[in-house]
């Protein structure tokens, strides 16, 4: 993000100081243009040459974007290495000195213990295996979420028909928390792992329904207005205009779900589990391997970041035109 | 300049007629005319300006000529044919930035073109070719975002005469710029317009802009909007803008506003009057009116 921002800096000055056009853009633009294009140009070309890929004076800039581009990235991994090796040190001072002020070091596991722990669970599968089975829940219940809570979001948001007909039931449906759902969700479905993805599903699924109706809700009329003058019917209009308008709120819906998706399995895996890094993490408690418990939970963390990374860079890819910098942060 | 003059294209099609249109609108359930029995028209490839004070009821015409408003009486037809809803064969430009802001500058263009099936290369060319008349060839990658205000309107027009249309309805398209892009905006559409004589039906509330552009002027009245008088622009073809400066311009400019300010103090005393303060158009006389001309 800060590397992002210099760039667009250095081009902002670079397009201040050469007044002269850009010689690659000139015999292109020249094409067609009539006169009055020419003057609107010289007029545009001041601001929007940062615009243009092609600088002139590309080469000198070239080695002092790169340098300000490394001084960006490294200040943020320095700054990272310093955020979570606090919070290791922290909590390596308090077990080690068995800290005891209201809060009770006395029974937890350090850092050093947990790090033995992961080389030891790693000998075998079981830990990986759990891992894994996690991950497919996951994968499962919010894929079906994504499309389920997508597709409905469409349809309710475009049409008012849909929306009277489907949306009291849901409305009923959305105050009961997926973890609610635990034992009527055994009896309901043939097998435990089947009723932990539908847990899982059920997590993810009003956040991503509720985002991508509000998404088709805010689109400006005037786009769709603008695409029924141009000829589209309503196909077009749903899949091209419609679906691609809603997708920033649809990925806020996404990655809004991914978390509450996360908060469900777990919750499911403690209570009626087998396997999972959820039932892992209960089974350590019971079995009182307290450097389990700890290393359960920060595996949890680590797959719930790994998947909301993986959801932020399919939103990027997915939506090239938004602009990456974000307006409100102050460097 | 000439070499344009010498092969003026002259368009068979996009006779836009409305003959006694009247629009209403709902408003807390009462029913309110926007515009009352209008009769206007815009031959094949002329360009004709609707002018009037604010909230006369010009957008609302235009909205019924590009099929997105029903009137509640009287018809709109194309060539002809009534008109009943949005399609292709009339461009609208709007007031807004209406560009998909996820489709780049000439899949923008693009769009309506791959509606109507023309085959990818050709719509390329087509597109790069409008473009470049536009001045912003070079600026097809980009997105709407990256594009200043009157260059995201050049695009919006571009995109309008992408599906080559019978007729360009433009409403305010100018409206939200500055004025000097404004009158930049003004020279590049008269130019295009010399190339392409196609038919425009454009609404604002500039009267140099009208004058500048147009063939012919409707002037409206006041809420429910009416045409109040119909002028014809004898500034010869084509316009540069040191026409603006001339005596002649200024004549116009003078008596279409004497025109929209008789309106705009009907409405105004309207307004007061319903407010219960109609003492206050006495105090404020002509000149301190002449702001409210929207």
């Amino acid at each position: 993000m800060r590397a992002a921002s210099l760039l667009d800096a250095s081009h902002d000055r670079m397009a201040y100081l050469s007044n002269t056009p850009n010689p690659l853009a000139r015999p292109a633009e020249s094409l067609d243009a009539p006169d009055a294009s020419t003057t609107v140009a010289s007029l545009d070309r001041v601001k929007y040459q940062a615009a243009s890929e092609s600088g002139a004076g590309a080469e000198t800039t070239g080695m002092a974007l790169l340098v300000a581009f490394v001084r960006a990235r490294l200040t943020g991994w320095i700054m990272a290495v310093i955020s979570i090796g606090s919070v290791l040190l922290a909590w390596h001072l308090a077990t080690h000195y068995r800290l005891d002020f209201y809060v009770r070091f006395g029974n937890i596991p350090s850092p050093g213990d947990v790090f033995e722990k992961v080389i030891e669970v790693n000998q075998s599968t079981t830990f990986i295996t759990n891992i894994g089975i996690s991950v497919r829940r996951i994968l499962y219940g919010f894929a079906i979420a994504g499309v389920l809570g997508i597709g409905l979001g469409l349809l309710i948001g475009r049409y008012r028909w849909f929306r009277q007909i489907s949306m009291p039931a849901l409305e009923v449906f959305r105050p009961i928390p997926a973890i609610a759902w635990v034992p009527m969700s055994i009896m309901l479905w043939p097998s435990n792992e089947v009723s932990i993805v539908f847990i899982t599903f059920l997590g993810a699924f009003f956040p991503i329904l509720l985002n991508s109706i509000h998404g088709v809700e805010a689109i400006d009329p005037v786009l769709l207005r603008a695409a029924r003058s141009l000829g589209a019917r309503e196909h077009t209009l749903l899949f091209e205009v419609v679906l691609p308008a809603a997708l920033p709120h649809i990925f806020t819906g996404l990655a809004v779900g991914m978390g509450v998706a996360w908060v469900s399995l777990i919750a499911a895996e403690m209570i009626s589990g087998q396997f999972g890094i959820g039932y892992f993490t209960w089974e350590a408690y019971s079995l009182i391997s307290y450097p389990e418990i700890a290393l359960g939970m920060i595996t949890i963390g680590i797959l719930g970041l790994l998947c909301s990374s993986a959801i932020r860079l399919t939103s990027r890819l997915a939506m090239p035109w938004q602009a990456s910098a974000s307006p409100g942060e102050r460097s | 300049m000439s070499a344009v003059m010498s092969k003026p294209e002259v368009a068979v099609r996009g006779l836009v007629e409305m003959q006694d249109v009247s629009v209403q609108f709902k408003v807390k359930g009462s029913a309110v005319n926007a515009v009352d029995s209008v009769s206007i028209h815009v031959q094949p490839g002329e360009f004709v300006s609707l002018i009037g004070p604010s909230g006369c009821g010009k957008s609302s015409l235009l909205n019924v000529a590009a099929g997105f408003v029903q009137p509640s009486a009287g018809e709109a037809r194309l060539d002809g044919v009534r008109i009943k809803e949005p399609g292709a064969d009339r461009g609208v430009v709007f007031q807004q930035y209406s560009l998909f802001p996820w489709m780049t500058v000439r899949k923008n263009v693009e769009f309506g073109m791959k509606i109507q099936g023309v085959s990818s290369t050709a719509r390329e060319t087509r597109a790069r070719t409008l473009l470049g008349l536009a001045g912003l060839l070079h600026f097809e990658n980009h997105y709407p975002d990256q594009l200043s205000g009157g260059m995201k309107q050049r695009v919006g027009i571009v995109r309008a005469l992408s599906t080559s249309p019978q007729v360009l309805l433009m409403d305010e398209p100018f409206g939200a710029l500055d004025s000097q892009t404004r009158v930049v905006m003004q020279e590049i559409l008269t130019n295009m317009w010399q190339r392409l004589r196609i038919s425009v039906l454009f609404i604002t509330h500039d009267i140099d802009e009208a004058i500048f552009l147009s063939d012919r002027i409707y002037v409206m009245t006041a809420r429910p909007g009416r045409v109040k008088s119909e002028i014809v622009v004898p500034l010869p073809r084509p316009r540069t803008p040191e026409m603006t400066a001339t005596p002649e311009f200024a004549a116009m400019v003078q008596t279409i506003k004497g025109l929209i300010r008789e309106e705009s103090l009907a409405a105004m005393g309207g307004e007061l009057k319903e407010g219960g303060l109609a003492g206050l158009s006495v105090e404020m006389g002509p000149q301190g009116v002449e702001g409210a001309i929207e």
